[in-house]
């Protein structure tokens, strides 16, 4: 009983401390994220810089490219047209996050952590002087830090969204990662 | 009402004849989460409909919502919108009773009670003292009935559905105690229309230039919002992606 007793403790000893470092963090990047979308001082090259800075480093960037692609193109494409997918990726993850957010200010209100199968799902709150809306990251440890998975804005998941979008234009074009990726270079 | 009775039935039976239908069919999801193949097979159909449905947008319905946007202050779009949301109460009340949610439906009653005496439904007073909203409706309630959610359509004006959803529209359109009671029932269901094209303007412009495909974006965020209707642990059980090294 005491066995049990003290593994209950030791396990909930290790969530608490867990989900309040990925609290920690969460409010320091999105303290800074708030700060990038609200300082618009800059020309537009270089607000687009900070964001790529901050993107780089917060978004699990290429556990999301290659998500989205999913294991069969992986494994049918060669290393060099997966290293040119993942930077335009990357570059196109830039873009839709700047367009999707530029147009917001306000505050970002966290809320409550959870845990599911080693990957914290945190609550928050957007709001500005008109509305507010739920806000959800999917975050994983990654070491030393952790990275963001997905961004779930009410109850429309980025990743699902685009996974669908990517997926229809993978099965229109055969499987062709070169189609993908020039389609996704038009945005 | 009997002709209506009739069109009810009828709309009811071959929402239940759907259930047959898909699982006979292997392209059709079985899965309420299944977001990569959803059962889609007028496509094309549905895609000529959606470019239709844009380009009435832009030159009549999106003109009308942004004048409205820049002319009414903050109170008075919430307040329409209040209002609007308020005269779906009773039919919601229904709905929860048909799902069994009895706390839920007396709920509703409850907030059309409080908010139309108080204000005509404009102010949610209701939400103030405890009593929050509980969105639902007919489509809901034959998804919890065990009728699978057939294909997607995209119906002209109004926009992405399936034909469970729009059997339930259907039903509620006939059945809906507020809309059948008000002369003009055609003048409330227009600004009702407009109101609702209101609250979606800002993400619509996003739509609008965010997406490779926006025909494949719409169809899955329609999805993913009904989806969080009917799941108790949605957030949780979306699909992520396999960790790779950073």
């Amino acid at each position: 009983m005491k066995i049990i007793i003290l593994l209950f403790s030791t396990f909930f000893y290790f969530s608490t401390v867990q989900a309040s470092e990925v609290s920690e963090w969460f409010e320091k990047e999105s303290n800074q994220f708030l700060e990038i979308i609200i300082n618009k001082d800059g020309t537009e090259s270089e607000n687009y810089e900070k964001y790529k800075i901050f993107i780089n480093k917060n978004f699990a960037v290429k556990s999301i490219a290659y998500g989205l692609i999913g294991e069969n193109i992986i494994n049918k494409s060669s290393e060099n047209e997966l290293s040119l997918y993942l930077e335009v990726f990357t570059d196109y993850l830039i873009k839709t996050i700047y367009k999707l957010a530029n147009s917001r200010s306000g505050s970002i209100e966290l809320k409550d952590v959870d845990v599911k199968d080693n990957i914290y799902i945190i609550k928050s709150i957007i709001s500005d002087k008109k509305a507010s809306a739920n806000l959800y990251w999917k975050v994983v440890e990654t070491g030393s830090s952790f990275k963001i998975i997905d961004v779930i804005v009410e109850n429309t998941s980025y990743f699902v969204t685009k996974k669908s979008e990517f997926n229809k234009i993978l099965r229109k074009n055969k499987g062709s990662l070169k189609a993908l990726i020039a389609e996704i270079k038009k945005i | 009402m009997k002709k209506h009775l009739k069109v009810i039935l009828l709309i009811i039976s071959f929402s239940f004849l759907q259930i047959n239908l898909s699982y006979s069919n292997e392209d059709a999801p079985l899965s309420s989460i299944s977001y990569d193949e959803i059962y889609d097979p007028i496509e094309p159909i549905n895609r000529a409909v959606l470019n239709f449905n844009f380009f009435i947008d832009d030159v009549a319905i999106r003109p009308i919502v942004k004048t409205y946007k820049f002319i009414a202050p903050e109170p008075i779009e919430k307040g329409v919108s209040n209002f609007f949301s308020n005269l779906k109460e009773p039919i919601r009340t229904i709905s929860f009773i048909f799902q069994g949610e009895f706390y839920k439906s007396i709920n509703s009653i409850g907030r059309f009670t409080i908010n139309t005496l108080t204000s005509l439904g404009t102010f949610d007073l209701a939400t103030r003292v405890g009593m929050e909203k509980n969105e639902t409706d007919f489509g809901i309630t034959l998804a919890k009935g065990g009728v699978s959610s057939g294909p997607y359509i995209v119906i002209p004006i109004i926009g992405p559905s399936n034909l469970r959803d729009f059997s339930g529209d259907v039903v509620e359109y006939f059945v809906d105690p507020i809309s059948n009671n008000v002369p003009n029932r055609e003048y409330i269901a227009l600004g009702n229309g407009l109101n609702e094209r209101a609250e979606i303007d800002e993400q619509l412009d996003r739509v609008r230039d965010a997406s490779s495909d926006r025909y494949e974006m719409i169809k899955s965020i329609y999805y993913q919002n009904r989806n969080a209707q009917l799941e108790e642990e949605y957030i949780q059980n979306l699909p992520v992606p396999k960790i790779y090294i950073e």
